[in-house]
């Protein structure tokens, strides 16, 4: 008999993800992915200057603020046909970049990594063994005995406590966890340390962007940046500086430790390199433009359908007229009215909550499709696209990441694997690698730029008569854009088609079932009443869909976060 | 000197749980405060929370709540209110985490000594940008609330001779000036 298991944390106010999975002989066998709110934000835009508009969608969420920035002015720029000017793009891509780096690292250590390592092992490590396996993996310096005895303190001191504080809700114990108490050690007191680079990648985003959370350096046609190398209010010299040796700290951090911690814990979990692949059709756009016209960059882009590389597609720009011309929006099976796929451009937004129905509607996330085709995004259909194309940088630290899980786990990883749940996180980590020397490219890149005595950071929009455009950015979670439309200087339409929109999509009007979804399907479940193995692989996209709004509730009721009917 | 934080939450674009950063910028606006003191429009903030309020003497979070209460009602809590959640299943591993960043600063040993959350409680989450009117009418006493919180930690500030520009640019109009009681 079939069980249901609904996985809804309720203490969140409004709007987040939800998972309702069907088990049968301890596997799921059907698979539901919802959002439970309806937010409709770009309804705010109508009406308002182009020229404001990623000042808002900036606030579209808390954690993924510059991305939506940045893909707003691109959007109002690709209208207009408006050339942004070097040190624009270069500022702009280190901030990008910086924040990329931020985000996978919190991404691993903090908001995954305790899906794969065990906390209450780690009383039972042995810091000395720890620090001999941490040697053999890495020239990192801070894997003393001493760093890991005082992170494995910290973790015996919140064990005797009696409450777990922050580690009181996993699935500790757990059948499907099966690192050694030292591996679990080692990767912990990563998590530790993790916090430490996060914040330095986050300070190079406010030292270029003048301010965290919410940047404020972008103007449509460039940046807002005064470029003086003389001066200590401006970007000078004494600036730059300090954001190359942030930046190095982040890169060793990046090669040292999160790349190595990712291989090494996926050798020792082979099997998810076989679980939850899912949807094999995947989407991304170039980014980390080169020129002032957006024609060349250092990140590829393309798409890839059914897990074919060798028939991959590239586009050549971030605007690519295929890409522009393939992206609809389905509501088949959301809360909304319509009856046909709709392109962003003329997108409709016209909510009718009907309660959640597996079998009609039951999600507020509309379903995006690219040629009608369900499509993956994120670092792992970057990666896979990039290494169809033959992309250099990918091979690079693609076949690094293979190497060394193929050396730790006495196995033969081919890319095929990254079809996975273990992929996703692979991927990740490539891709952070890979930005970790961009960052030090495009550092470079500015400072000769600035060198030569260009001093330029914006060129003057000018608005006439009904334009439409679009603005891509191939972003932590995988490819977002902002589709606007102006018409006399004013918003006429504008629609944002973010990546947790592509993966989390339900299933469309042909049934064909969103990424989440597809790939929980056949997914082996040890204990169905603690769905780890659904988090492992839900989280290995890291989703992002709940920061719009935030009302803390008081009450403080005890939740049922799962639920098993 | 007092490390002090205050931090408005919330989101501008959803309706009344834009109050967070609309007071933030307000108290820039009205108020010079000792040098020790910063002030920030914090958005909706997830683990990024961690460094925000790491190492600091207080902290003082203002945000919108959903209670059983009047709109517009004012509500303190102390860091045991906030404790009696457990944090939860994280199926978005984004969430805002207010338990969450304080179960960890505490393990790491850099919690702020005093917190303070001063919930307003809202009624409108719809998209737009400006609030309610009960949750604009209740603005001076979650300022007035603030002010005591400053005196109970002996931080000086003082209101400024002329207000600076309040930089809420979102809404239309701008905001009112404070009564002169606040």
């Amino acid at each position: 008999m079939a069980k249901r298991i609904t996985i809804d944390p309720i203490t969140r106010i409004e709007g987040h993800l939800r998972i309702d999975v069907e088990v049968d002989n301890n596997a799921v066998n059907n698979a539901w992915a919802s959002c439970t709110m309806w937010r409709g934000i770009e309804t705010i835009l109508r009406g308002r200057d182009p020229r404001d508009a990623w000042m808002f969608t900036q606030r579209f969420c808390g954690v993924c603020t510059t991305v939506h920035a940045m893909a707003s002015v691109r959007a109002v720029e690709d209208a207009l046909n408006l050339e942004v000017p070097l040190n624009a793009q270069y500022i702009r891509n280190l901030i990008l970049i910086a924040h990329a780096l931020h985000d996978h690292i919190v991404h691993f250590y903090q908001l995954s990594a305790l899906d794969w390592v065990d906390i209450l092992q780690i009383p039972k490590a042995d810091p000395e063994k720890t620090a001999k396996l941490a040697e053999s993996l890495s020239p990192w310096t801070r894997n003393s005995r001493e760093e890991f005895t005082a992170a494995q303190n910290k973790v015996k001191a919140v064990a005797a406590s009696g409450q777990l504080g922050i580690f009181m809700n996993g699935y500790w114990g757990h059948p499907a966890m099966r690192l050694s108490p030292e591996v679990n050690l080692l990767a912990f007191t990563h998590y530790v340390q993790a916090l430490e680079y996060q914040r330095k990648a986050l300070q190079v985003v406010g030292m270029l962007g003048s301010k965290t959370p919410h940047i404020q350096n972008l103007t449509v046609g460039g940046v807002a940046n005064a470029i003086d190398l003389d001066s200590p209010s401006a970007l000078g010299m004494d600036r730059l500086e300090a954001i190359h040796v942030l930046l190095n700290d982040v890169v060793r951090f990046v090669n040292e430790v999160y790349f190595i911690d990712v291989c090494a814990v996926a050798a020792m979990y082979p099997e998810w390199f076989k679980i939850g692949s899912g949807v094999r059709n995947y989407l991304a756009v170039p980014d980390l433009p080169l020129d002032t016209k957006a024609s060349a960059y250092d990140l590829p882009g393309g798409y890839i359908t059914n897990g074919n590389l060798g028939g991959v597609h590239a586009f050549k720009t971030a605007s690519d007229k295929e890409f522009r011309e393939s992206v609809s929006e389905d509501v088949t099976h959301a809360y909304y009215r319509g009856d046909k796929p709709l392109h962003p451009w003329v997108g409709e937004t016209d909510p009718a909550f009907t309660g959640w129905d597996g079998e009609q509607k039951y999600s507020w996330v509309k379903a995006p499709r690219f040629q009608g085709q369900p499509m993956q995004v994120g670092p792992l259909a970057q990666v896979l696209i990039g290494y169809a194309q033959g992309h250099p940088l990918t091979r690079k630290y693609a076949d690094l990441a293979l190497s060394k899980v193929s050396a730790v786990a006495g196995v033969h990883a081919t890319p095929d694997m990254l079809h996975s749940t273990l992929g996703r996180h692979a991927a990740r980590a490539i891709r952070a690698a890979m930005l970790a020397e961009l960052a030090q490219k495009h550092w470079q890149l500015l400072v000769d730029n600035i060198a030569k005595g260009d001093f330029t950071v914006h060129n003057q929009p000018v608005f006439n008569g009904e334009v439409e455009g679009v603005g891509t950015h191939e972003a932590p979670r995988g490819t977002l854009s902002h589709w606007v439309v102006v018409k006399d200087a004013k918003i006429k339409n504008y629609q944002a088609v973010v990546p947790s929109t592509w993966n989390a999509s339900p299933r469309d009007r042909s049934g064909a079932h969103g990424p989440y979804e597809a790939a929980l399907l056949r997914t082996p479940l040890a204990r169905p009443e603690e769905p780890l193995e659904v988090l492992r692989t839900v989280h290995s996209f890291d989703p992002c869909m709940a920061c719009a709004c935030h009302a803390f509730d008081p009450s403080g009721r005890q939740i049922a976060k799962v639920k098993v009917l | 000197m007092k490390n002090v934080l205050i931090g408005g939450i919330g989101n501008i674009l959803l309706g009344d749980d834009g109050v967070g950063p609309y007071i933030a910028r307000l108290l820039t606006a009205f108020f010079e405060f000792d040098e020790g003191v910063e002030i920030a429009d914090l958005g909706t903030p997830a683990l990024d929370l961690i460094d925000q309020i790491s190492g600091r003497d207080a902290i003082i979070l203002i945000d919108s709540i959903k209670v059983d209460c009047a709109p517009g009602s004012v509500l303190l809590y102390r860091k045991p209110d906030i404790m009696r959640h457990r944090p939860e299943v994280r199926m978005d591993p984004h969430s805002p985490a207010l338990v969450e960043t304080l179960l960890s600063v505490e393990m790491f040993a850099v919690a702020p000594r005093d917190v303070l959350l001063i919930g307003i409680a809202g009624t409108s989450y719809n998209s737009g940008c400006s609030l309610s009117a009960a949750v604009a009418a209740s603005v001076p006493q979650a300022i007035a609330a603030i002010q005591a919180e400053l005196d109970r930690l002996g931080v000086t500030y003082c209101r400024r001779e002329r207000p600076i520009e309040s930089g809420i640019w979102w809404t239309v109009p701008k905001p009112a000036p404070l009564p002169s009681s606040a």
